[in-house]
This record gives structure tokens, C-alpha cells and sequence, in this order.
């Protein structure tokens, strides 16, 4: 597996307040890597030090190996939590101006403009000033500058903070677009229900400090609690002699199985569709944020306060 | 480098394509003549029209008529009477109801605009110095041209009365008040309105350009804080490429404007056609030395203080925050205006050029002071050419200073949002890594 970022007990301290505590992660290249935790748990801080916006106060941080240079900027597409455009300026104005800041090719950026707009469904929008479109439109627009000069790292602070239904289903899909071209995919949420649907790996973060990392598939076994749920037809009282089913709760034609650490859930499924008929079958996962919950000992996920909007 | 060019290309072009950029052209040199060039001209222009005047004499020696008469050799432009007495009294001095009586005809006069003004010279005037202007308003060229004639007057009839032996118009020529022609050093004529209008002059344009662009960097980072693309902007450029990118486009967009001013400023010169400009003050403008440190102070008093604006723009929020900090600034440029009448009268003394030697009064002052001294070639023998050199290497070494503090503070107060920081929260800001 390629480390593309590897950031090596990174600390950062605002007076005495820690809000990033000796915090290591590695980002595989190519990967969509979720940063999760609550709101104050130091996400944009740590993203702040990724981009070189802030410098950590110890650490070390690494991209493919070395030190971030300058130029590196001009790899990386950045969403920022808030987010905001110049209100006067044209659509293909701003989108222009942000990626000639990248370094990006003029021409690329007008022959790439057409086909972006389009996608985002801003074609008619082109000559219009920023100030002139909703917000949803302003977050569509904001997509595309953060994306057109085709980085090889996305950076999305808050990924879906402000976004519709609509709108995330759009953003996940150009998303996958980019994971597809080799694009290296870092955001961080607090939205843990669409973090799960999106990320290869995680890290949950809480209080500036890592709970816990790793490849998605590999937190959850590792994490969670195995449960199986069956719609079905027939007596089932058979299936709590199954092995490995340490407990079931069950109504009529509905039972709930809880499995053993090493109980084999296809097995399981084979067996009980010899004898009943099956009309659902589903693996309960652990949601995230039960992980969470149990990991780090956490009570509640309450609304933003205090000055720093995310430190 | 080149994204620091992106930045300021951008800047530039959004002050110069707005419609106030425009308006700003053609309204600030308008502006400024207003406060500077109008004030001046109305005190000392030429009356356009005849002014009428009574005189009531109670004096026995005829100084009515000889009033009268010597009022005759000042001519309008069109070479009409700039004076008309129309009608002298001659009242007994014991006939204190004629006078009351004539007093109030005139008076009326005045109220329904017949008659200018009135003297009523006293008897015995050529003793007590007893004259009296009854007037709406004084002009201040018509009484200095009143007191010189009646003084002239009173001192012939004070001559006949005496024992001097001579032809009393050869003494009274001898005796004769003058107008003082004032020069500088190397010869330059200047005159007081002049020398107030040309320091004047230049240090509003330094204010106007520094208060005007300073406060569009403030608002326009103010802006970019608010709507947070500041933080989009800060991951493809440095803070502090941005910070003077946004200082040099506006500088440009600044330089259009004078540039623009100077050439309009040609034009109209050269078809001037018989519109009367003072050799002073073209002395003044044509002064290639002092045009040079004008151009150096300009510059460099943009750049400390419109780093000092980005400075404000960083830690607030909101316009309205930013007023206080405003406040300040506009006192230290505006002082040198407040205390230009000192100057023009002191240019050299102690505290005029301490005042002109800190760096945050020197580019108005230093401006101020060498219009007033006057500066005529890069001579080291001319403590004025030291003393502005000095200046400028000071106001220099402060503005590195600043732009360095600025950068430190400023790469954390664009991240910050909220409550206003207090001054010792900026002065850990400035510590951070």
C-alpha cells in the first residue's frame, strides 16, 4: 500500500488549549480517508497543518516521502469548512482566477470549464456574477474551483456541511469520478451516517487526540458486535442451536441474531435457508458512530459553540 | 512570484473596472480644489464688480476727497473703478444728530445692497487714528489697500501740521509702505498662497490616496474574511503573497489614477490660454527635486500605511470595528494639515522637524516642511535635503518593521473569526510558529 500522506505525532497547541495532540495517520494513495469526530475534535486543525496553512508546533509531515514544498499546493484542491466566493466577480472570472492560482494551465481551465459547468448543471450561469446564484449553486460552483485543475489530493473540510440530498448524491459521484482517475481523497465530517457510505479508511478523532484508524471494513469487524437480521417463513426455533449464534431475539417471522466473534455468517445463512424460507437475510454492521460511541467514551455529539469555529 | 502577479492583477482590475474608480477620477481633484484652492482664491480675488462707498467726513482737513482720489488708481481687470465713492458728507463734528441721521440712511444702503460700505472718519483723525468701516464683510485685499491710502493720507496731513522743511510728497514717497516679495534661498519667488497651496496640495494628495485606497485593502480583506474564500485563497499562496499582492494591485490601480490626473493635468495646461497660474506655484510642480521625494514619501507612506490597513482588515470583522482603529491613523496624517500655519511660519524650528523625523508623521510632514524651505538640488549642504533623506531611510526601516508584524499577525487573523482579539491575544498571534 502507497503512503501518500503520513503525518507522524503532529502536536498543536493554541495557549494552552491542545487541539491536535500527538496525532499519527497514514493517507494510502488513491484512498477516500474520512477524518471523524465531533465538532472541536480538531478536524480543521489538522487539515489546516496538511495544507500548510498553520504550522504544527511538533511532528512531521509527510507527502510521498518528503516535505511539502510550495508547489505542492498547486496538487492539492481544497474545500475549506466555510465556504465562500467573490460576490462580484463572473463565474468563468473566479473560476479562472482560482486556478491560475494553482498553476493551471489557462487554456486547460477554459477547455475543462465547459464540460465542469455542465456537469453541475451552471451552463447558463457562466456570465453571471457569483452574488447572482443561490447558495446550492454557490457550493456547485465552489466544487468546481476546488477540483478543475485536476489535484492529485482533494482536501474537503466538512464535506457535506451546507449541502442538500440533492447535492451530496452529486458530490459523492464526482467524488467516486475522482477516486476512479487516482485522486487521493482526504475530508473530515462529524456526519458519520455518510462518511460510512463513502470513506476506504477512517480515522476517528475526539478531543485533538486519534480513538482509532484503520481500513473501514477492518474498524468495524474489528469493533463491532456482529448482528444478523432475517425476515422469513417457517419455525425457526432451529436457528439459536446454530453454532456460533450466541443470543437471538425473535417475533413471528423475524429474528435477530447475535453472533459470535469467529461465527461464519454465510455458513449460518446456508443453514437456515435448507429448512425456512428466507425472505431477508442482511448483516447488521456496526454503525460508526456506535464505535465511536463505545470507543471513546463519548456522551453526547452537541452543536457547535465557542469562538474558533473549529479549532 | 508569479501568483503573487494573479493576485494583483485581480486586485487592480476589480478597483479599476468599477464605476467608482471613475467617479473617484473626476471627483477627487475637484474635492480637493474645494478644500484647498477655493478658500484661498475667494480671500484674495479680485472683486468682480465696482464696490460702491460712502464716506462721511467729520474731519476739517478734506481727507474724504483725497480718499476719494487716491481710491482711483486701483483698476478692475476690465479696467473699470475696482472703487466709486458716490457721496461724501461733510458733517460738523458737533452735529451729533445729522450724524445719526446719515448713519442710518447709509446703513440701509447697505442692507438693500446700494452701497458696498461707509467710513466715518473721525475729527481730528490725524491725531486719534479714528476711522470707522461700516461694512456686511470685509475683503481682505480691499483693507489692506484702505489702510495703506488713509494711512498715507493721515501721515501728509500729520507732515503739513509738523515743521519739516522739505517738499512734504518727496517725504511721504520717502515714507511710502511696501508689499514684501518673499524668496527662498536660491531665489525662488514665493508669495503665502502659494506657499500654503502647494504644501497643502501635495500633502492631500498623500492623505486622500492613503485614507481612499487603505480603507478599499481593509474592506476588500474585511470582505474576503467574511465570505472565508481568504482560506481557499491561502492554500495555493503564501499570506503574506497575498497581503502584498493586494498592496501592490491597489498601488497600481493608485498610480492609474494620478497618472491619469497628471495628464489631464498637462492638458488643461497647455490650453490654459489666458488663465493666470502662478509662477510659484509652477515653480513648485516643476520642482524635479522635490517632485522625486514627493514620489519617494508617496510610496512609501502608501506602503507603511496601507500595510497598517491590512493589519486592521485582519483582526476584525466588521467595518464597524474597523472604525476605531481607523480613527488613529486619519489623526496622524491629518495632523500636519492641522499644524500647517505653524509650520509655514517654523519650518525649521525643533518641533517641526522632530514631527517630521517619526516615521508615522514623516511622509505629510517631510512633504509639508520641504515646500515651505524648499529644495532646489540633491546638495548635502541643505540641511532640509538631510533631514528628508534621513526621513525616508527611517520611515523605510519602520516600514519593513510593520510589513514584518503585519505578516505574522495577519496569517492568523484571517483564520480567526469572532470576537475582536484584545492586543495582547495579537501579540501572542505574532509568536506562533
Amino acid at each position: 500500500m502507497n503512503e501518500y500522506l503520513k503525518l507522524t505525532n503532529i502536536c498543536k497547541s493554541y495557549d494552552e488549549k491542545k487541539a491536535v495532540d500527538n496525532l499519527s495517520l497514514i493517507v494510502p494513495k488513491g484512498s477516500i480517508y474520512g477524518i471523524i469526530g465531533p465538532n472541536g475534535a480538531g478536524k480543521t486543525t489538522t487539515i489546516r497543518m496538511i495544507m500548510n496553512i498553520i504550522a504544527p508546533d511538533s511532528g512531521e509531515l509527510l507527502i510521498n516521502g518528503q516535505k511539502p514544498t510550495d508547489e505542492f499546493r498547486n496538487f492539492v484542491g481544497y474545500l475549506p469548512e466555510e465556504r465562500g466566493l467573490y460576490k462580484k466577480m463572473f463565474l468563468h472570472e473566479i473560476i479562472t482566477f482560482l486556478a491560475d492560482l494553482k498553476g493551471f494551465p489557462g487554456k486547460k481551465t477554459a477547455s475543462l470549464m465547459d464540460e465542469w459547468l455542465e456537469k453541475m448543471s451552471l451552463a447558463d450561469y457562466k456570465n453571471k456574477r457569483v452574488e447572482e446564484l443561490s447558495k446550492g449553486m454557490q457550493q456547485k460552483l465552489q466544487f468546481i474551483t476546488t477540483l478543475i485543475h485536476q489535484p492529485e489530493l482533494i482536501i474537503l473540510d466538512e464535506l457535506f456541511s451546507g449541502l442538500d440530498p440533492l447535492n451530496i448524491e452529486l458530490v459523492k459521484n464526482i467524488l467516486l469520478d475522482e477516486k476512479r482517475r487516482g485522486t487521493t481523497i482526504l475530508f473530515s465530517t462529524h456526519v458519520m451516517e455518510q462518511a460510512e457510505k463513502l470513506c476506504d479508511f477512517i480515522c476517528l478523532i475526539n478531543g485533538g487526540r486519534k480513538v482509532l484508524d484503520g481500513r473501514l471494513t477492518e474498524v468495524k469487524s474489528k469493533f463491532g458486535t456482529n448482528t444478523i437480521q432475517i425476515d422469513m417463513e417457517g419455525d425457526g426455533s432451529f436457528i439459536r442451536n446454530i453454532p456460533g449464534v450466541k443470543a437471538v431475539t425473535s417475533d413471528n417471522n423475524y429474528m435477530e441474531l447475535e453472533l459470535s466473534a469467529d461465527a461464519d455468517s454465510q455458513a449460518i445463512l446456508r443453514q437456515v435457508s435448507e429448512k425456512v424460507a428466507v425472505r431477508r437475510f442482511e448483516i447488521m454492521e456496526p454503525s460508526l458512530y456506535k464505535i465511536f460511541i463505545d470507543v471513546a467514551g463519548v456522551k453526547s455529539m452537541g452543536p457547535k459553540s465557542g469562538r474558533e469555529a473549529d479549532v | 512570484m508569479s501568483k503573487m502577479w494573479i493576485i494583483i492583477k485581480r486586485e487592480y482590475a476589480q478597483v479599476v473596472k468599477k464605476k467608482s474608480f471613475l467617479v473617484g477620477i473626476i471627483l477627487t481633484p475637484l474635492f480637493m480644489v474645494g478644500i484647498t484652492v477655493l478658500p484661498a482664491m475667494l480671500a484674495t480675488k479680485k472683486a468682480a464688480d465696482t464696490e460702491k462707498i460712502a464716506i462721511i467726513d467729520l474731519s476739517d482737513n478734506n481727507i474724504g476727497n483725497k480718499f476719494r482720489e487716491s481710491l482711483a488708481q486701483y483698476k478692475l481687470d476690465n479696467d473699470d473703478p475696482a472703487y466709486m465713492v458716490t457721496e461724501i458728507h461733510t458733517i460738523n463734528p458737533s452735529d451729533s444728530l445729522q450724524l445719526i441721521q446719515r448713519r442710518e440712511e447709509l446703513d440701509s444702503l447697505i442692507r438693500d445692497k446700494e452701497l458696498k460700505s461707509y467710513f466715518v472718519i473721525n475729527s481730528r483723525a490725524d491725531e486719534s487714528d479714528s476711522i470707522v468701516l461700516v461694512a456686511k464683510s470685509f475683503g481682505l485685499r480691499a483693507n489692506s489697500r484702505f489702510e495703506r491710502e488713509l494711512s498715507y493720507i493721515l501721515s501728509g496731513i500729520r507732515l503739513e501740521k509738523s515743521d519739516v522743511n522739505l517738499a512734504i510728497d518727496s517725504v511721504l514717497k520717502l515714507t511710502r509702505n511696501i508689499e514684501i516679495t518673499h524668496l527662498a534661498p536660491g531665489g525662488r519667488e514665493r508669495d503665502f498662497f502659494s506657499m500654503y497651496l502647494g504644501g497643502i496640495i501635495f500633502v492631500m494628495i498623500i492623505f486622500m490616496t492613503i485614507i481612499g485606497y487603505g480603507q478599499v485593502l481593509m474592506r476588500s480583506i474585511i470582505e474576503e474574511k467574511n465570505s472565508r474564500i481568504i482560506e481557499v485563497i491561502i492554500s495555493s499562496v503564501s499570506p503574506f503573497q497575498l497581503m502584498a499582492g493586494k498592496v501592490i494591485g491597489l498601488g497600481l490601480a493608485n498610480l492609474t489614477q494620478i497618472g491619469i490626473w497628471i495628464i489631464f493635468g498637462m492638458i488643461i495646461y497647455n490650453f490654459r490660454g489666458n488663465f493666470d497660474i502662478s509662477p510659484q506655484i509652477t515653480a513648485t510642480i516643476f520642482n524635479p527635486v522635490f517632485l522625486i521625494y514627493f514620489l519617494l514619501y508617496l510610496l512609501i507612506g502608501y506602503i507603511m500605511y496601507s500595510t497598517l490597513f491590512a493589519l486592521i482588515g485582519s483582526i476584525v470583522n466588521t467595518d464597524k470595528e474597523a472604525q476605531n482603529f481607523i480613527f488613529p491613523i486619519t489623526m496622524t496624517l491629518i495632523l500636519p494639515v492641522m499644524i500647517a500655519m505653524y509650520i509655514i511660519q517654523e519650518p525649521d524650528s525643533t518641533i517641526a522637524i522632530t514631527l517630521s523625523l517619526i516615521p508615522i508623521f514623516t511622509p505629510t510632514m517631510m512633504v509639508l516642511r520641504m515646500n515651505y524651505i524648499g529644495i532646489e538640488s540633491f546638495s548635502l549642504a541643505n540641511p532640509m535635503i538631510v533631514e528628508a533623506t534621513l526621513g525616508l531611510i527611517l520611515t523605510a526601516l519602520t516600514t519593513l518593521f510593520i510589513i514584518w508584524a503585519t505578516a505574522r499577525i495577519f496569517r492568523i487573523g484571517i483564520l480567526m473569526y469572532g470576537k475582536r482579539p484584545t492586543l495582547p491575544e495579537i501579540i501572542k498571534w505574532m509568536r506562533y510558529r
